[in-house]
């Protein structure tokens, strides 16, 4: 063995921790920058917020009329520090009734009414009023009674509703500068624990460094040991700096309180202050307008309640990440890849351009769609982050664990068509009863038509495609048609032979059988092309030769036919069960469902919790799940087929 | 199926220029069966599968006579079975039968004057026609790539294809708006749209032709390697002929999947000149107006090109060159 | 200075370009409507030229107009203005992004001129989204042949009806899509019935409910006056082979009757079993609503507002066969003379306004399973709306769901 190959655990083990730390490390480093930044942002938020709810405290003090009003904001302003501008808005009228702006102090002096260009103002403000009566309404926070907006010129702004006569009738806005300073986490620290990972996984690979396998297996370990120390005493770093952080944040809050306190009773005579100037505390309140309960109501600090982990879930998986970093470069993983890479370079070329084309339009889509069913966007939360409304899997546990198939009713034992598993049954036996009309029809046919010598074969080709070229909107609804219980002709056929018509639409079973019989004829003509497509593989000799051995035709068909068939026909019945499981159209078109939405399938049900009830990470997660089943069964079906492999 | 094409003699490595003799060959052997062979069998076997097609071909036809009907009716309403006081059987057999009323080609006039609907049916030719070529040469590619050559990943890449049709489209249309028209944007372009179908036809395209060229024996490849054809060559002028009929499969499918789509082309395309023809048709019916004989109309005259383009593509939907090929 | 020269000189010639750009307008308009959509829009181009604004519409599929808006506009790649009915309008705002508020533009005269639950349904939680361009409503059509004075009451409905009646031929004296439940509703509101509360609240259970549901029973299986499995396509097929001669329909149905019968328009007629009270139909209301991404709305709220004008809503009214929600338009003689114009304006005097809250669209399914299995008599309609009034408090329920 060569020095050059003994070397290689060691450079691996180092190239390896190096990037394991650096990762995990490095985005450690990044999150708690990022907390430290999120508990400045908040600190300035709850310093505005303070602001805005001791100038609505005086707007809404009964001392102030419209005329006062402008005098009273700005000797609020002069004694509050940190604050730049200060509107207010009543929406009769859409009037500004006073302003602290520099521009309107001169040029356009308050009360005046809103310009057009200050249409946002005035829509903010009728927002404010809706979201109070909403919540209120609802009884549960449900929409922002603070609205925070960033300046383009830096600084904030903090608007909130202001009350006259026990109405809403307007806005109180403040603008703000930023003052809190982010802290910045250590880089000391992080290189630190960068380097003892790279000493933890270089140390067994240098030792070993003969035995190559146990230099890199122990490299690996050593390396994840290293790793869960630095992340671990990261963390505690971490946790220790935030809490100091946060404690600062309080006291400076606290003091802001109680000097608008001071500044409120100084604009309005003391004998009026409000109880609200007398309870400082309760200034400190969210964007729902609750307290957030760090302050009492005089605005002493309450002890702080225990600091969340700055990092949460995201630790356990970004470990798992760095992990298999540093295994996949110390096993060698990215130098086999490469050569495999180089190795294929021709055959990859070959698939580029369609794997370029899927990732874009196919596989982008689908992340998309998975990422959304871990969470529990809706309507009312569509536009926050990801972060923010992750739930985990719970909407995959709500449909999974809901097994109230069966419910009593009054008339017995009543199926309950909504449930998930009803639903999955139904498809199911959709799919399998479509698939097996549409590949028997259509390889019949298809073998028919390869009788040699028969007349007209062209003629019946052409008709016999025509379901699957006339667009199924109107063939689904002519089907429709003719299951009607009085004016459609299949009863009328019924009664020509002396049978009693039937409701059609009235039980699951005939229902499904309409629905059945219209998804056959417009799918047996697409199995019958790619039947007939694959015939022209098998050679005429085959046959001939079978013949003189003395094969009867049901041998030649099993012996020859099918297995022929099968590298075309496999692919084909995968994917007409993948769409028929997925298939939207003829359902809705045909049965809608009845009775009782009894003839429902996943899909459907999918589409009306994101379209109807605005449940679009429960509809994801239905998605999801109706993917994995089909994933199980794509991967079952391909294994017993091996139709990857011919 | 590798089993059962191995159990075949072994063939010796002959010519491209035999090979096509041998076809000839084969032809002439087709003939001289189509003289001998046991007459009477044939008769009853020809009988009996002309009254299988015959039955098909009613049970096809008979809801498309019911929208021919309406078509033809002149009206807007779906028909329906019209019957006197008392019924007689008589009365219900000719109910059944459809047949309109009065004959009007008044919906076709008015589908094909009221709107650009030629123009709509030329912009869907374009985009279905762009898709089809532009889905067959990528699956043509990947698909020669997945038959012929070993390399790892193969299986995975397989599967992704058809992983991709398993998640429901229904949910896929805001991040596909996003892709096509936000980041590539191509919002109202015809490329879009050719890109949108050519991507979802390619994953049954790629398994289709994937499954056929394994048919195809290797050596045919070997031989023409050997007379110092290219790869290139051996995939224009060996493979790509010898699977005439998958690609006629896999074109009509492009080419349908294409033509019959709504919801992108309505979505993506801003202009009502750039609309392909299943748009133009769903203004028919759509809220609370249903104008079916309009629709039905304009679905007879969408129906007619694809019905032609089958026309010609059956010849090679059947033409049984590799049968031959393989005799060698 | 003459970077900064330079910079404010592009800053004025980017404003100029954008005074002249273009507006955009998606409809779902066809064939005689959007004809009228469009002259209005020439006539605007025409007078309003020198503002530099030019309106260009665009029909869209009504299949897809919500969809094309609901993926296009947040994104701000959609229209500057679009035509919808209300029931997405509390959708939409939900999402944010898409509909731009209007109270600031809007003065009391503009108010005014419309009829006045046509803007209510353009109102949420307090606030105006658009102006109301035309409504639809059902009302009765019957054919004058089979049907000479068209019946005031439900008693007189189901006498004429029976008459008509002979369900060995497929005769039947009313047919309407009653297993739907935007038919249904219009005896649902005579009763005084209703679907949400404030809140809101879903309340599909009321008695009135229930009452109305009872009278369709009755209709169906004592009076025997209406066919079974009603879908629109039967009733529209029904009337044209002249097997019945009353429809519960509204203005899209006129262009779906055939061209040789002579059919007339009333008004839906008064229950006497609720004591006499009109049968209130839900009225779906077409505004124009500016798309909140627009760069110019003060130009797109002077096109909206001159669609809606009196002049404008004669366009629509008389070219485009269309019930204008402007009210001036009908005092205008050639409008008020219209006897289609005149029956449904009747007509939608005594409705309600379709809710548009978000909500909405989780009532369907539930609802149209309770009122399939009642008209079956799967069910007693007492217990298909206790079901269904379980299933939407639940569904409304998850979507507050933290």
């Amino acid at each position: 063995m060569s020095t050059g190959t003994a070397q290689r655990p060691v450079i691996r083990a180092i190239v390896g921790s190096l990037l394991a730390g650096a990762l995990a490390l490095g985005v450690a480093h990044a999150l708690l920058g990022r907390a430290f930044e999120n508990l400045a942002t908040d600190t300035d938020d709850r310093s505005g917020i303070v602001a805005l709810n001791a100038l609505t405290a005086v707007v809404q003090s009964p001392q102030s009329s419209d005329d006062t009003l402008r005098r009273t904001v700005q000797g609020w302003q002069t004694r509050t520090s940190g604050i730049t501008a200060s509107r207010i808005v009543r929406i009769a009228g859409a009037e500004l009734l006073a302003s602290t702006a520099a521009h309107d102090s001169v040029e356009a002096e308050a009360p005046r009414r809103l310009e057009r260009d200050e249409k946002p103002l005035f829509d903010m403000a009728q927002r404010l009023r809706s979201a109070v009566n909403l919540n209120r309404d609802e009884g549960a926070p449900r929409k922002n009674e603070i609205e925070v907006e960033s300046l383009p010129k830096g600084g904030r702004s903090f608007s909130g509703p202001f009350v006259e006569d026990g109405e809403i009738s307007g806005l109180v806005q403040v603008q703000s500068i930023d003052t809190a300073v982010p802290r910045r986490p250590s880089w000391w620290i992080t290189l630190g624990l960068i380097l003892m990972v790279v000493g933890c996984a270089v140390v067994p690979a240098f030792v070993f460094r003969r035995r190559s396998r146990v230099a890199t297996w122990g490299a690996v370990g050593a390396g994840a040991i290293g790793l869960i120390a630095a992340l671990t005493l990261h963390g505690s770093f971490a946790t220790k700096a935030l809490m100091e952080a946060q404690a600062q944040g309080d006291a400076a809050i606290a003091a802001r309180a109680r000097s608008q306190a001071d500044a409120v009773s100084a604009v309005i005579p003391g004998d009026v202050a409000t109880e609200d100037s007398l309870a400082p505390g309760a200034w400190d309140t969210d964007v729902y307008r609750r307290s957030r309960g760090r302050l009492t109501a005089d605005a002493t600090i309450l002890p702080a309640p225990p600091m969340p982990s700055v990092f949460g879930k995201s630790l356990f998986l970004l470990f798992a990440f760095a992990l298999v970093l540093l295994a996949t470069t110390v096993l060698g993983g990215f130098h086999a890849l490469g050569r495999a890479l180089r190795d294929n370079r021709v055959a990859y070329a070959y698939i580029l351009p369609a794997i370029v084309g899927m990732a874009l339009l196919v596989y982008f889509p689908f992340v998309y769609g998975v990422v959304l069913s871990f969470t529990d966007s809706t309507l009312y939360n569509a536009n926050q982050g990801v972060a923010e409304t992750w739930i985990g899997l719970r909407n995959y546990a709500d449909i999974i664990f809901d097994f109230n198939v069966f419910s009593h009713g009054d008339n017995g034992w009543v199926v309950n068509y909504s449930n998930f598993y009803w639903t999955l049954f139904f498809t199911i036996v959709w799919t399998i009863t479509n698939v097996t009309i549409g590949v028997t029809v259509g390889l019949a046919l298809a073998l028919v038509l390869n009788i040699k010598n028969l007349w007209f074969k062209p003629l019946y080709r052409v008709v016999l495609i025509l379901p699957w070229a006339v667009p199924n909107y109107i063939t689904a609804l002519v089907w429709k048609g003719m299951f009607h219980r009085q004016f459609g002709v299949i009863n009328q056929v019924l009664e020509i032979f002396g049978r009693q018509p039937i409701s059609w639409f009235d039980n699951p079973l005939s229902s499904f059988a309409t629905a059945l019989a219209t998804n056959g004829w417009l799918s047996f003509p697409f199995m019958m092309v790619v039947s007939m497509g694959a015939l022209q593989s098998i050679p005429e000799e085959l046959y001939e030769a079978a013949e003189v051995d003395g094969a009867s035709w049901r041998q030649r068909f099993f012996a020859i036919t099918l297995p022929a068939l099968r590298p075309a026909l496999v692919p084909a019945i995968i994917l007409s069960v993948i769409w028929t499981f997925n298939m939207f159209n003829v359902i809705y078109l045909v049965t809608g469902g009845e009775p009782s939405g009894a003839t429902e399938i996943l899909v459907t049900q999918a589409y009306k919790f994101a379209f109807e009830r605005y449940r679009y990470g429960y509809a994801a997660a239905y998605s999801t799940i109706i993917f994995m089943i089909l994933l199980v069964y794509g991967i079952f079906q391909n294994r017993v087929s091996r139709a990857t492999e011919a | 199926m590798s089993n059962d094409l191995a159990s075949l003699p072994p063939i010796e490595a002959p010519s491209l220029r035999k090979r096509v003799a041998s076809v000839g060959r084969y032809i002439a052997g087709i003939r001289a069966d189509r003289a001998s062979g046991r007459p009477g069998q044939r008769r009853w076997m020809h009988v009996a599968a002309h009254a299988f097609l015959l039955l098909m071909v009613a049970i096809t036809l008979y809801p498309l006579l019911w929208v021919t009907t309406i078509a033809f009716s002149g009206s807007q309403s779906l028909a329906i079975v019209d019957l006197p006081e008392h019924a007689t059987r008589w009365d219900r057999v000719r109910a059944v039968i459809p047949w309109p009323s009065t004959w009007s080609s008044q919906n076709f006039v008015s589908v094909l004057s009221d709107q650009p609907f030629g123009k709509w049916l030329f912009n869907s030719f374009l985009v279905s026609f762009g898709a089809t070529i532009l889905g067959l040469g990528i699956a043509c590619s990947a698909a020669y790539a997945f038959s012929r050559l070993t390399f790892p990943g193969r299986r995975v890449g397989m599967l992704s294809f058809l992983v991709s049709q398993m998640f429901p489209g229904t949910l896929m249309m805001i991040p596909l708006y996003i892709v096509l028209v936000q980041w590539l944007n191509l919002g109202s372009s015809r490329l879009g749209l050719i890109l949108a179908y050519a991507t979802t036809s390619v994953p049954f395209s790629v398994w289709m032709l994937k499954g056929y060229f394994d048919t195809i024996p290797k050596d045919l490849e070997e031989a023409a390697l050997i007379e110092g054809a290219t790869t290139g060559q051996i995939f224009f002028r060996v493979i790509l002929p010898l699977a005439k009929p998958a690609l006629a499969v896999t074109a009509l499918f492009s080419f349908m999947s294409a033509w019959n789509e709504f919801i992108l082309a309505a979505t993506f395309m801003n202009e009502e000149g750039m609309y392909t023809a299943p748009v133009g048709l769903r203004f028919f019916v759509g809220g609370f107006s249903q104008q079916w004989g309009y629709f039905a109309a304009g679905a007879l005259i969408t129906a007619l090109p694809v019905t032609i383009l089958f026309l010609f593509l059956q010849r090679y939907l059947v033409s049984g060159l590799t049968a031959g090929s393989v005799k060698g | 200075m003459t970077p900064r020269l330079v910079l404010a000189l592009a800053a004025l010639t980017i404003a100029k370009a954008s005074l002249a750009e273009d507006l955009v307008v998606w409809h779902a308009y066809r064939a005689e409507e959007k004809a009228a959509l469009e002259t209005i829009a020439a006539q605007y181009n025409a007078t309003h030229a020198s503002k530099g604004v030019t309106i260009k519409t665009l029909a869209v599929p009504f299949d897809a107009l919500a969809d094309k808006i609901s993926a296009a506009v947040p994104r701000g790649r959609g229209a500057d203005i679009f035509i919808y009915a209300q029931d997405r309008l509390g959708g939409w705002i939900e999402t944010g992004n898409v509909i731009e508020p209007l109270d600031f533009f809007l003065d009391k005269a503009t108010r005014a001129r419309y009829l006045p639950l046509t803007l209510q349904a353009m109102t949420y939680r307090g606030t105006v989204y658009g102006l109301p361009v035309n409504f639809k409503v059902i009302a009765l059509i019957y054919n004058k042949k089979l049907v000479p004075a068209p019946p005031k009451t439900t008693t007189e409905l189901v006498a004429i009806a029976k008459k008509l009646t002979s369900k060995a031929s497929g005769r039947f004296g009313l047919a309407y899509s009653y297993a739907d439940f935007y038919y249904h509703a219009a005896l649902m509101n005579g009763f005084g019935g209703r679907v949400f509360e404030a809140g809101p609240k879903a309340v599909i259970d009321n008695p009135q409910n229930i009452q109305s549901m009872d009278l369709l029973l009755q209709w169906i299986y004592t009076d025997k006056i209406l066919p079974a499995e009603p879908s629109t396509a039967l009733v529209t097929a029904l009337f044209n082979e002249e097997k019945t001669g009353m429809v519960f329909s509204g203005p899209w149905f006129l262009s779906e009757i055939s061209k040789s019968i002579d059919y007339g328009i009333a008004p839906l007629p008064l229950i006497d079993e609720a004591g006499g009270k009109p049968m209130r139909p839900w009225v779906t209301v077409e505004g124009a609503f500016i798309a909140a991404p627009c760069k110019n709305k003060d130009a797109a709220y002077e096109f909206i507002k001159y669609l809606t004008d009196a002049s404008s809503a004669k366009v629509m009214a008389i070219k485009g066969r269309q019930t204008p929600a402007n009210k001036e338009v009908y005092s205008d003689p050639s409008v008020a003379s219209n006897p289609v114009l005149k029956a449904f304006k009747s007509q939608v005097d005594v409705s309600v306004p379709m809710p548009n809250i978000a909500e909405m669209s989780m009532m369907w399914s539930p609802v149209t399973i309770a009122i399939g299995s009642i008209v079956k008599r799967g069910a007693t309609p007492k217990e298909a709306l206790a079901t269904a009034q379980k299933a939407l408090t639940a569904d409304m329920a998850n979507l507050r769901r933290k």
